[in-house]
């Protein structure tokens, strides 16, 4: 036994596996070794076993079961964490969602097992143990933590800093039963809400655009919102702009809101503080939008338009939407 | 409503990071430090429910003598007493052997309905330390809370969460422990009374020797830096090469025209 590297699979809220999962199995497989699993914990999720194949899981362990059917940390933990001590995996992944962050804390502490949250590289070190990248200080550093033993090493890994690809393998479907009692489920799930929004995920999103304190209303957000829709973008902001009631706080950006890292960032009327680039200073293309040619965003930025939005950004939806409309 | 807010002090949100010679740790010399931020938030919940339901609100911190100025703050913002476990070297500690060390000193005497904390710390981000208290103690959690409320009887709270594609609303049994996440609420200035009265309010000290290590399964050296179960080897501050490519003294419409075709071509993001 162990040997094993682990990819714990999350779901979205209609039981679909997500993106964050296949980053993580497509880079296991390319950073690490021993036979790599996935591992599906719900109710009636065997069905996507075969997802988690494609993208290189030579073996998929099941943990179905209708006490796992609304999310719970004490039911998840329960179930991974006596899968742990059965089959002693050396490393163990996850999305760091807001699942991933709530249950792996628990059942590294139940296991015992060292835990790295939002790693954005993987390795294994000469002797063969977990490396993991992860930022430190708000962005502003960058740490490698080497685990000092595989027993296992824990970590969580960030959406979009890894690409999903395929690699189909037919994975041995193991079914576990886990012992999970119904008195050790402390949680009640009241109710689930969706987000009307057919936006994409800010988290897991590939293209931003996001507004400041520049666009002066909440009125004046069907701006973003049009924008973001013309790209297939997800919309942000900053916390001036939450603060000032424009937009939820769901869409904050930065140091004490959403931490992204989309291949494109459109900044409009947003001055680029120290803890708006918390979140998305690792954006891999940033573009400015602001009047003002001293914004210190213009500093730490790829492209600035230097304009008023309001005359800017309807000009560049209506470019995208001639440039996309060629295809 | 007996309610503990663990608590921490951080650098400052606009602390340059300097790496230092050892390539591992950061230079905290001229570093100002102030009150985790989600810890604020944990702190003012704390102080809003004991103004609704009434009881105590009791700070605990674990690390060296400077984190007592958190305590005076949280103090000052409103907050009973409390307690700061002193030692130079926890700084560096695993959050497991955080966890343990606190834990023990809300398990005795023991009588608690909630503990809130931050969802995580900006320094080190290590995320798990509320976490690992909840699991020590055996009490439900809710990790990063955006909305909380006590129910009439005290004995569960109704919980907000954020979730990707939506929100969660559940409800726990107390005593649970919550990790705070901002949405929750604004918290307030210390008034100048509050910080007057802050210097009057009891803070307990634990100092190392004060800790009976081996009734928690800890030993000293767990505390230390040999006690954690990973080693920072290098901290590097990122360098992203931005090509500042500058669109200014156009017409609007040729201005987009360049970066439309700059994100295209050159960028090839779009
Ligand atoms: C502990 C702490 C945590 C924080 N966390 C966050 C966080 O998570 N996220 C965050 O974003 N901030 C955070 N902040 C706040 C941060 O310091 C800034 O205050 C905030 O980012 C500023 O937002 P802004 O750029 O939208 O507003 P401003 O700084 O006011 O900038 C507005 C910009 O819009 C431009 N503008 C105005 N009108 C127009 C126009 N018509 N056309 C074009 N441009 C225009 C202006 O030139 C200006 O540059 C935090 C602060 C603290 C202390
Ligand atoms: N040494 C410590 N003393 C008290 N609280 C701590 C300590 N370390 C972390 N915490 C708390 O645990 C929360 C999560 O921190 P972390 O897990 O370190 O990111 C923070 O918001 C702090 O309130």
């Amino acid at each position: 036994m162990g040997n094993e590297t682990w990819v714990v699979a999350d779901l979205t809220i209609d039981g679909k596996v997500r993106k964050v999962t296949l980053e993580a199995i497509s880079e296991a497989r390319k950073k690490l070794q021993g036979t790599l699993c996935g591992v599906l914990l719900g109710s009636g999720v065997s069905a996507l076993a075969p997802e988690l194949g494609r993208y290189g899981a030579e073996k998929v362990y099941v943990v179905d079961s209708e006490i796992l059917g609304d999310y719970s940390s004490e039911g998840y933990s329960t179930a991974l964490s006596e899968l742990i001590k059965k089959h002693s995996p050396d490393i163990v992944l996850a999305g760091n969602t807001s699942q991933g962050q709530d249950y792996f804390p628990r059942t590294a502490a139940r296991v015992g097992a060292g835990l790295a949250l939002d790693a954005i590289d993987l390795g294994l070190s000469d002797s063969g143990r977990l490396t993991v990248k992860r930022y430190m200080y708000s962005g502003k550093s960058i740490a490698t933590v080497e685990f000092l033993d595989n027993s296992p090493a824990m970590a969580t890994v960030r959406p979009n800093a890894f690409k999903p690809e395929e690699d189909p393998k037919t994975p041995e479907v193991l079914s576990e039963s886990v012992d999970i009692p119904a008195d050790c489920i402390w949680t009640k799930v009241v109710e689930v809400k969706r987000k009307e929004s057919t936006r994409p995920e800010l988290t897991e999103a590939d293209r931003i655009v996001s507004g400041g304190r520049g666009m002066a209303s909440s009125e004046n957000f069907p701006l973003i919102f049009e924008l973001a829709d013309t790209i297939g973008a997800a919309a942000g902001a900053s916390r001036a702009a939450v603060d000032a009631g424009f937009v939820p706080y769901e869409m904050q950006v930065g140091q004490t809101g959403k931490v992204v890292s989309p291949s494109i960032y459109i900044a409009i009327g947003i001055s680029g503080s120290v803890q708006h680039f918390a979140g998305m200073g690792s954006s891999k293309v940033i573009v400015a939008i602001n009047k003002d040619p001293d914004a210190p965003i213009f500093s730490k930025c790829d492209y600035g338009i230097v304009g008023d939005l309001f005359k800017v950004v309807p000009v560049l939806t209506k470019e995208f939407k001639n440039l996309l409309a060629q295809g | 409503m007996k309610t503990y807010v663990i608590v921490r002090q951080t650098p400052d949100t606009e602390a340059k990071i300097k790496v230092n010679g050892d390539g591992r740790s950061i230079n905290s010399e001229s570093i100002k430090w102030i009150v985790n931020p989600y810890d604020e938030f944990a702190i003012e919940e704390a102080i809003r429910i004991k103004e609704n339901h009434g009881g105590e609100v009791i700070l605990i911190t674990m690390g060296p003598a400077r984190n007592l100025a958190a305590l005076r703050t949280g103090l000052a913002m409103g907050a009973d007493s409390a307690i700061h476990i002193k030692d130079e070297s926890f700084a560096s500690a695993d959050p497991y052997a955080i966890a343990k060390v606190i834990a023990q000193e809300i398990k005795n005497p023991g009588d608690y309905d909630l503990i809130l904390t931050g969802k995580k710390m900006i320094d080190e981000e290590t995320g798990q330390v509320g976490i690992h208290v909840a699991e020590d103690l055996g009490i439900p959690q809710g990790a990063v809370v955006t909305k909380l409320d006590i129910s009439d009887d005290r004995k569960s709270v109704r919980v907000q969460k954020e979730i990707e594609g939506g929100q969660v609303i559940v409800d726990l049994p107390l005593p649970a422990l919550l990790t705070c996440e901002r949405g929750l609420n604004e918290p307030r200035y210390a008034s100048l009374p509050g910080i007057m009265k802050a210097k009057k309010k009891p803070v307990k000290v634990i100092e190392t020797g004060d800790i009976d290590f081996s009734s928690i399964g800890l030993s000293a050296e767990q505390l230390g830096e040999g006690g954690s179960r990973y080693a920072v080897t290098k901290l590097e501050v990122p360098e992203i090469k931005r090509r500042l490519h500058m669109i200014e003294g156009m017409e609007v419409s040729d201005a987009v025209k360049e970066l439309v075709t700059a994100l295209r071509e050159e960028a090839k993001v779009i």
